[in-house]
């Protein structure tokens, strides 16, 4: 039966060990092991291509470790190799943050940040100019990202990231790579609520000003609009939807 | 640049986009993209496609909709890619004879299906069901494979010619894959072309592949077209005439001058096979 077949065929590509029993079924071990290998070389491939920060500080071998029991879980729930990477850390990044040092699961993810911010999809053409009576719109390549060692900070040192907490935008920038902008706390959670999506410029800017214990000053108001100004020009803010 | 996809195509890929996308040379005719390389991605990927589609008529090729899938395929994947292909206006599109995945997960690579009367059955089934879902004449491929078949099965050519005609399909002809399968299980190339109903070809592929220490052959799309793919390329072309050409290379892809070599070799086939003196 061909569902036994494909079965046989997943079990022999993606489990820890190919049984006996699935290569004499599939019919040819010898044959059936580069399929493993191919399967498995292209995969760890483009997850390596990600990840590679993350895999040169741990080790290969680790790394591999960290594939090899991720695959042997069932193997890629997407259809997309831009995907791969994600399904990857998703598994991987909470081992790594009991088996390694403890910077690198922060590295991973802003190395899982990047990949997607660059892989993201097109933005949306917003209905009119950013206005404050409106709700933003934001591109679909921008993530906020708080970390607890400044891993965005290459080379990554040899004795490792020494604890300094560190709020990033990550965002995909003009020349379509990603690219980390520092926030303050404030800004950041601005733009929390802006991809919420569910207040006008002016509502969430009071919310979080409230929530920051933050005065909404001549001296605020000055610094608020220097940074939209410059999420503007980066292309994190677009515009604002048609009506508030 | 005519719209009409005819004479030898490059596949858009990233790796030689820049070059390609800058120098746009006439040699190429029409373009060549994989739909989950580009389906709801933006960035880098989005701007290749529309730099792309300005010169050139654009056709699609699956990599992940294997026509060999026992489990329903995705419908809303399905429904996203009849989106994709109905915004690029593609003539037809195509997608693998193989299994690619099994109970929702993916091998990213095109595993062979058995040469059975069952995987027939299945694969002439999906093929309708997929070629319904998106609305676009569609094609399968013919893949290369590794693995011995069972000697109670068909043979790797009239498997194919049984899915067709139980599909009443269109075929991708790789010739470099039957090259490949020819060489890794003895049998002669030319006699599968023979086999192939030359009304049902829409398109051709040719590539280079790794050949191990060991003797067996790779369909790694990472050499360049090796002479005995030309060799098959010109007698398919003879038997089938004038069929558009897609040159593969998706690995150690070189400076776009040695890719315009062999498509400069390919024209001069494709010219001198089939008489066709357009373009290049």
């Amino acid at each position: 039966m061909l569902a036994d077949h494909a079965k046989a065929m997943h079990r022999v590509c993606f489990g820890a060990e190919p049984s006996d029993a699935d290569l004499q079924l599939l019919g040819s071990r010898e044959r059936w092991l580069v399929y493993r290998d191919l399967v498995r070389n292209r995969l760890f491939h483009v997850i390596g291509v990600a990840l590679a920060r993350t895999k040169k500080a741990i080790g290969e071998e680790a790394f591999g470790r960290a594939v090899d029991e991720w695959l042997s879980a069932g193997g890629p729930k997407t259809r997309y190799l831009r995907h791969l990477p994600s399904e990857l850390a998703e598994f991987a990044i909470p081992v790594w943050r009991s088996t390694e040092a403890p910077w690198v699961a922060d590295l991973a993810g802003y190395e899982i940040t990047s990949w997607d911010v660059r892989h993201a999809p097109p933005d949306p053409t917003p209905a009119a100019e950013f206005a404050f009576d409106t709700k933003p719109v934001l591109g679909t390549a921008v993530k906020v990202l708080r970390l607890a060692y400044p891993v965005h900070n290459k080379p990554t040192p040899e004795a490792g990231y020494e604890q300094d907490p560190t709020t990033l935008c990550v965002y995909r920038g003009k020349n379509h790579l990603a690219i980390p902008r520092k926030l303050n706390p404030l800004a950041a959670d601005l733009i929390d609520a802006w991809q919420r999506g569910d207040q006008t410029v002016a509502e969430s800017v009071q919310r979080v000003a409230a929530a920051h214990d933050a005065e909404i000053g001549p001296a605020f108001i000055e610094k608020l609009s220097t940074l939209i100004a410059d999420f503007i020009d980066r292309g994190i803010l677009l515009g604002g939807h048609g009506s508030p | 640049m005519s719209r009409e996809v005819t004479g030898i195509g490059l596949g858009l890929r990233y790796d030689l986009a820049t070059e390609l996308l800058e120098r746009r040379p006439a040699a190429v005719s029409w373009l060549e993209v994989h739909p989950e390389n580009y389906v709801n991605r933006g960035g880098r990927y989005q701007e290749m496609l529309e730099l792309g589609r300005r010169d050139w008529p654009v056709v699609t090729h699956g990599l992940s909709t294997c026509l060999g899938a026992v489990e329903p395929f995705d419908a809303e994947y399905l429904g996203n890619l009849r989106a994709f292909l109905s915004d690029l206006e593609v003539p037809w599109h195509s997608e693998h004879l193989c299994l690619g995945g099994v109970d929702d997960r993916f091998f990213h690579d095109l595993l062979p299906l058995p040469f059975t009367d069952e995987a027939a059955q299945i694969a002439s089934q999906r093929l309708t069901e997929v070629r319904d879902a998106i609305d676009v004449p569609l094609a399968l491929e013919n893949v290369s494979y590794y693995a011995e078949q069972s000697a109670d099965g068909l043979a790797e050519a009239d498997f194919v010619v049984e899915v067709l005609e139980r599909a009443d399909a269109k075929l991708l002809l790789d010739v470099n894959n039957i090259y490949v399968n020819s060489r890794n299980f003895d049998f002669d190339p030319k006699a599968y072309i023979d086999k192939i109903p030359a009304e049902r070809v829409v398109q051709i592929h040719v590539a280079g592949h790794f050949v191990r220490e060991d003797g067996l052959r790779i369909d790694t799309h990472g050499e360049p077209v090796p002479d005995d793919v030309y060799a098959l390329l010109d007698y398919t072309l003879r038997k089938i005439g004038p069929v558009p050409v897609l040159l593969e290379r998706d690995n150690n892809v070189p400076p776009l001058d040695e890719l315009l070599s062999e498509i400069d070799e390919l024209w001069t086939i494709y010219r001198s096979a089939t008489g066709a003196d357009d373009a290049g």
